[in-house]
């Protein structure tokens, strides 16, 4: 159904991405967020796509051969959904978000731009919400979404679907909105991840 | 009149995926219907009046159909005083009778109008809306509905999916053909000629309902500026749109790896969207370019442009 579907164009994904670094270090600098070392990328594994089925070894000579390879660490994982995750951890937030642009990448440039789903981003949240509780070193998930190429805040509180901390992610979502990151204007786009792998 | 229904709970999602459910398992039981009168040896043109009638009965039932579907409780003006006077002043700007007032007991914002003409309307609001948005906006959004009554949006729409139904009746009439061959009259057609026909018929099918979406979509901004027109205040409109979705009620439940299975079958309920009724959040045409449309007409009535 070429009408409305189209091939997804993944070029301009780093504008958008890029502006996560610059969100995380002033909310950082407030003491409301503090970076995990983890991040994803999520996708439809397809058996048929060459790269895909190689992608040990190519995510292998793309992270770490090269100049100015970020050497981020990976692993594969496949969730109960039928889904693949690359599963990268850095020190570095800035690494971590260049190598997670980076897998994205090459897997929407190896004729998968179809199959890719999110990029999700871990890091902790210290704040109070809307109803005035207190959240202390919470774990929270950015989402990036490749079709709407815009991020949201996603705060599971259980494994089962629609377990999620509303306000919290409410409350996160003005705030990086605030800091300059792309937030998806529409919340009902908001779709969780449950049982994300790290 | 008195509701004598007993009081039904209901998830607080899916009050749109109901109403199409509705509307498609509707479709597929005039398909399966008539494919049984088929089996069963019956005339064609038989066929053909028994599914009109069904198509007209639904038609002049929706507004049940509708209500059954949702949930929706009709209230009485001793129920919901305020709400029959913000209806009744609206109407009167319409000049349309008093319609029918509707609530659904949901923490979800939303609202719906149904009916074929301004005589037999309904107009339904949720608890979540009634609670979450300023008599200003309510009063807009409740415009925005009445707006579709007054333009008689659903009997266009109506009439655009009955087209794209006798469509695809003629689709399942062909399949058919062409499985088994000849149903009544015996025609020497080669099977290229079955496949050609039937490929012809699905490509009006798509485009019937390519067509019906642009048709809902029209008719969408339509009622945005029909009702900013009668309120004169068409940022009300964009502040509740942008206050719904902007509230935390607005966060799913679904899991974003559901949403590559659920793609494959947008046709469907797109092609059947506004069958019974305009929802408030048809998601054509986009949430952002209504307020932005809504938006620009604010400054164009503020400076006194047309």
């Amino acid at each position: 159904m070429g009408l409305f579907s189209g091939k997804k164009v993944i070029k301009d994904d780093w504008s958008t991405m890029s502006t996560v670094i610059k969100a995380e270090a002033k909310l950082q600098s407030l003491g409301e967020i503090t970076p995990s070392r983890r991040a994803g990328v999520i996708y439809r594994n397809d058996e048929k796509n060459l790269f895909q089925c190689d992608i040990k070894n190519e995510l292998n000579s793309i992270l770490y051969e090269g100049k100015g390879s970020t050497k981020t660490s990976f692993e594969i994982e496949d969730d109960d959904r039928g889904m693949r995750w690359i599963v990268l951890e850095d020190g570095k937030f800035g690494d971590l978000v260049s190598s997670v642009y980076t897998v994205g990448n090459a897997i929407g440039m190896n004729d998968g731009a179809d199959n890719l789903l999110a990029a999700v981003f871990e890091l902790y949240f210290t704040g109070t919400v809307e109803d005035n509780t207190y959240r202390s070193s919470l774990r929270t998930y950015w989402i990036y979404r490749y079709d709407r190429k815009a991020f949201y805040p996603f705060v599971p509180t259980g494994e089962s679907e629609g377990e999620r901390d509303r306000p919290t992610e409410a409350r996160l979502g003005q705030d990086l909105r605030k800091h300059g990151l792309t937030i998806e204007k529409s919340l009902t786009e908001w779709m969780g991840l449950w049982g994300i792998p790290f | 009149m008195t509701s004598t229904t007993t009081r039904k709970f209901h998830k607080d999602r899916g009050l749109v995926s109901r109403m199409y459910f509705t509307m498609f398992m509707l479709g597929f039981l005039y398909a399966v219907f008539a494919l049984f009168l088929m089996a069963a040896g019956m005339q064609m043109i038989f066929i053909g009046g028994i599914v009109g009638i069904m198509v007209v009965v639904q038609y002049y039932m929706s507004d049940k159909l509708i209500l059954m579907s949702t949930g929706a409780k009709t209230v009485t003006a001793e129920q919901q005083p305020s709400l029959h006077k913000m209806v009744k002043l609206l109407a009167d700007r319409y000049e349309m009778p008093m319609p029918k007032v509707a609530v659904i007991d949901t923490a979800i914002p939303n609202a719906f109008a149904t009916g074929r003409n301004p005589k037999n309307a309904l107009v339904a609001v949720t608890t979540g809306i009634q609670e979450r948005l300023s008599e200003r906006e309510l009063q807009a959004v409740i415009g925005h509905e009445l707006a579709h009554v007054a333009n008689r949006d659903m009997r266009v729409l109506a009439v655009a999916n009955f087209l794209v139904t006798v469509t695809s009746f003629l689709m399942t009439m062909l399949f058919w053909n062409m499985l088994f061959g000849g149903m009544g009259g015996r025609r020497n057609n080669s099977g290229g000629g079955v496949m050609m026909v039937y490929l012809v018929t699905m490509i009006v099918y798509f485009i019937g309902q390519l067509l019906v979406l642009a048709l809902t979509r029209y008719r969408e901004y339509g009622a945005d500026h029909t009702g900013a027109e009668i309120s004169g205040d068409p940022g009300a409109l964009a502040d509740a749109l942008e206050k719904i979705s902007g509230t935390v009620a607005g966060i799913p439940d679904k899991d974003l790896r559901k949403l590559q299975t659920a793609n494959a079958f947008l046709i469907i309920p797109a092609a059947l969207k506004g069958e019974g009724s305009m929802n408030l959040f048809s998601t054509h045409p986009p949430l952002q370019e209504r307020v932005k449309r809504l938006r620009e007409l604010e400054q164009r009535m503020r400076y006194g442009l047309k």
